[in-house]
């Protein structure tokens, strides 16, 4: 057993190594980072908690990243989830062509981000872009959907939805481990469509529901991509997500202790809500037998 | 069944066979380094341009590889938005490119972090003498941090107007008799007593040429004032007082421009404004909305002369300097930035880089160094290059760029403030004029704003630096 043991730690060392040298001893790096004044090539300068006593008080962006980032992860999220198990439901039926359907909706989430990104530019232009000229078909001159306030922040939201195949695809996976014999019991004691969604469908499907609200919550903290390529925070700091404050910080500004420091709020942020949506999970999630 | 699972077995194998050799053979061959002279010194180059500006570079690499027999420059072009992590990383790891060409302000910021060389470092007395007493002001005050200079200047970028004169002229702007199109320099200097004295005057002029469709919507801009930066040099006001090396924010003139400039915008309309701008997609060469006349006159820079040469050769246009308002202002104001040579920290061969700089930057060869300049349509550093005959006559064939060449003589252009958190200050000037300008605040409250949290970064700084202490 024992030899195995060491085989087996042996077959995984260079993944043990890579997070070793590249996870771990950055991360403990960082926690002494975190109190200095730092930039890089200069040593640390210790300088304690006022690095967090900046952030709290003296630095108005910090809340504002903090507070954009929250509503997205508010928002998005169950949205997000919402879409999913909508587009998963539709995507379950028998239908003909429904392999082409599920490849269809599932391709948008393998495109690279930076083309997405570039076509989304184009869509969600004011005066030229598809959004508002089909608006226009119906009356409506929708607004600059990426350079004014709120809008920006939204285009942002529902720009999350081109991406949701990939959620779709194992709330997909979960419905198919729903065993038949409870439908088919649910059908000889009568229950409808409706009541089998909502009594054994949703209910079987809570484990995967709260696998992935776990992960597009620690995402959405972490969504900094589009806001970087698309917007760069602005208009007026509305896109201002907390990932791309933090990177402005230390790759912009050289303040790196500083960044250090605002990694470790949104790790506490983000440990926070996932502690406590494990604590709720036993109220709502249903692991069947 | 059997037989056929066996010949996808031998296959399957035979193919993986091959991977793993071609994967050794990549493994073990050395990799080609492509190096055309590999008895000489390498001297590494990282750069950020792109497309046609990097074929320029490039040439410039090669004309300085061919010109002597002891350096090879090898260039390579870094993408522009991983370029300073990509570098900051390198010099950290104690292996940095021997020189690169920089266009974010980050002079004071890497200077300050022991990241770059002083000019004094690696130029001998003579020569950073001669950087003294000859380079264009502007060019000095670019590479100057805490009384050294840290960069060389390669190309400074100047900004002015530029006016359409088919615009002009259709609106009746201009008379009969002034010139079509400029072909000359006296045609230039005459089209130049035609153009708007003040500021108030070319706002006027531009309310004349905005054109709308039937809904309101902006179909063509005809001037409007923005960039705050920019325009408060020109009200008598800036960001830095170079004598006692203060900065000077939320002053009287620049809280005149700031109102000026959220005044103008909001006649306009901030909303058509914007939806407008979104729709100007094309930012380089042949799809500029000067070019393609989605604009009668903008601000831009001098890069756009060859630009149009290129792709819109019959444009009648004219260049001039942005003009003061008519009370408190200042003549040939306004923000100036550039390209420049940064050698770091840890160069291993910081001889061979100034070899190269001073070879583009023409120290020695300044009528050599004017074929490059004119080849990219920059602006040089050094009056020697722009009084050359090769620029001369490249001038006198581009009459318009004489404006630029005019501003970078000007005591009245400014660079962003030298101080080490420039990068964060050129940000928070750009919010106070976003908030101003969309009207979330009030110029005097965007000034406030912007002067408190500066000082909030200095105190920050100050308490630092007695700490340390």
């Amino acid at each position: 057993m024992k030899h195995e043991s060491i085989k087996g730690y042996l077959f995984i060392s260079p993944w043990l190594i890579g997070f070793l040298i590249f996870v771990l001893i950055p991360f403990a790096a960082s926690i002494y980072l975190a109190c200095t004044e730092y930039d890089i090539v200069s040593p640390p300068v210790w300088v304690g908690s006022e690095n967090y006593r900046r952030l709290f008080f003296d630095d108005p962006l910090f809340w504002k990243s903090l507070g954009v980032t929250l509503k997205y992860a508010l928002i998005a999220v169950p949205l997000g989830t919402f879409v999913g198990v909508g587009l998963a439901l539709l995507l379950n039926l028998n239908v003909r062509g429904i392999r082409f359907y599920r490849t269809a909706f599932y391709l948008p989430s393998i495109v690279p981000m930076v083309a997405t990104c570039a076509v989304f530019s184009w869509v969600l232009n004011p005066q030229i872009g598809l959004m508002n000229s089909m608006l226009r078909l119906i009356g409506i001159e929708g607004p600059a959907w990426l350079s004014s306030e709120p809008w920006a922040f939204y285009s942002l939201v529902l720009m999350s939805l081109w991406s949701v195949g990939g959620s779709m695809v194992i709330y997909l996976a979960g419905l198919k481990n729903i065993p038949i014999s409870l439908y088919e019991a649910a059908v000889v004691d009568g229950a409808n469509a409706w009541q089998r969604t909502v009594h054994i469908t949703l209910p079987m499907l809570t484990p995967v529901i709260f696998f992935n609200v776990i992960m597009g919550t620690i995402n959405a903290f972490q969504y900094f991509a589009q806001a970087f390529i698309m917007t760069q925070g602005g208009p007026e700091d509305s896109t201002s997500f907390y990932a791309l404050y933090l990177f402005k910080r230390s790759w912009r500004y050289l303040d790196m202790g500083y960044a250090s420091a605002m990694a470790w709020i949104l790790f506490v942020i983000v440990m926070t809500i996932t502690v406590l949506l494990f604590l709720t999970h036993k109220k709502w999630v249903h692991y069947g037998g | 069944m059997a037989e056929r699972r066996k010949y996808l077995k031998i296959i399957t194998a035979s193919f993986s066979l091959i991977l793993l050799f071609a994967f050794l053979m990549g493994w073990f061959l050395k990799t080609p380094d492509g190096r055309k002279y590999p008895d000489r010194e390498p001297v590494y180059f990282w750069h950020m341009w792109t497309s046609g500006w990097k074929k320029v570079v490039e040439g410039i690499c090669d004309d300085f590889n061919r010109s002597q027999d002891e350096y090879e420059v090898i260039p390579l072009s870094i993408p522009a938005n991983v370029a300073d992590s990509k570098f900051l990383l390198a010099t950290a790891g104690g292996d940095p490119p021997d020189c690169m060409a920089q266009w974010n302000q980050v002079i004071p910021q890497f200077a300050e972090s022991r990241l770059i060389l002083p000019l004094d470092e690696f130029m001998s007395p003579r020569e950073y003498q001669f950087f003294l007493d000859h380079a264009f002001p502007i060019a000095q005050k670019i590479a100057y941090f805490e009384g050294r200079h840290y960069c060389m200047p390669l190309a400074l970028d100047v900004r002015a107007c530029y006016y359409r004169l088919d615009h002009l002229r259709e609106e009746g702007l201009l008379p009969d008799s002034a010139p079509a199109q400029i072909s000359n320099r006296a045609e230039y200097q005459e089209m130049l007593k035609y153009m708007p004295r003040s500021m108030e005057q070319l706002v006027t002029w531009g309310w004349q040429l905005h054109r709308f469709d039937e809904k309101g919507r902006l179909a063509r801009l005809g001037f409007i004032p923005q960039w705050f930066r920019m325009i408060a040099p020109l009200f008598g006001g800036g960001f830095y007082n170079w004598e006692n090396g203060e900065l000077t924010l939320n002053t009287p003139e620049n809280l005149r421009a700031l109102e000026y400039i959220t005044e103008k915008n909001k006649v306009i309309g901030f909303d058509r404004l914007l939806r407008f701008r979104s729709s100007l997609t094309g930012k380089h060469g042949a799809d500029w909305p000067f070019a393609v006349g989605k604009r009668s006159i903008t601000i831009d820079g001098q890069w756009r002369v060859s630009q149009l040469e290129k792709y819109a050769p019959d444009l009648p246009y004219m260049t001039a300097p942005l003009p003061p308002p008519r009370e408190g202002g200042k003549e040939e104001a306004g923000w100036v930035h550039g390209n420049f040579m940064i050698v770091p920290v840890g160069s291993k061969n910081p001889q061979g880089a100034w070899a190269f700089i001073k070879f583009w930057t023409g120290f020695d060869d300044p009528e050599h160094a004017a074929v490059h300049y004119t080849k990219a349509g920059w602006l040089p550093p050094l009056p020697q290059i722009a009084q050359s005959g090769v620029f001369t006559r490249y001038v006198e064939n581009h009459p318009q760029f004489e404006t630029f060449i005019n501003l970078l003589d000007s005591p009245n252009m400014e660079p962003t403030p030298p101080v080490p958190f420039q990068l964060l200050l050129y940000d928070m000037i750009k919010r106070a004029d976003e908030s101003a300008t969309r009207g979330n605040m009030t110029p005097r409250q965007a000034l406030e704003n912007l002067e408190e949290g500066v000082n909030n970064e200095l105190r920050r700084r100050k308490k630092a630096v007695q700490d340390e202490k």
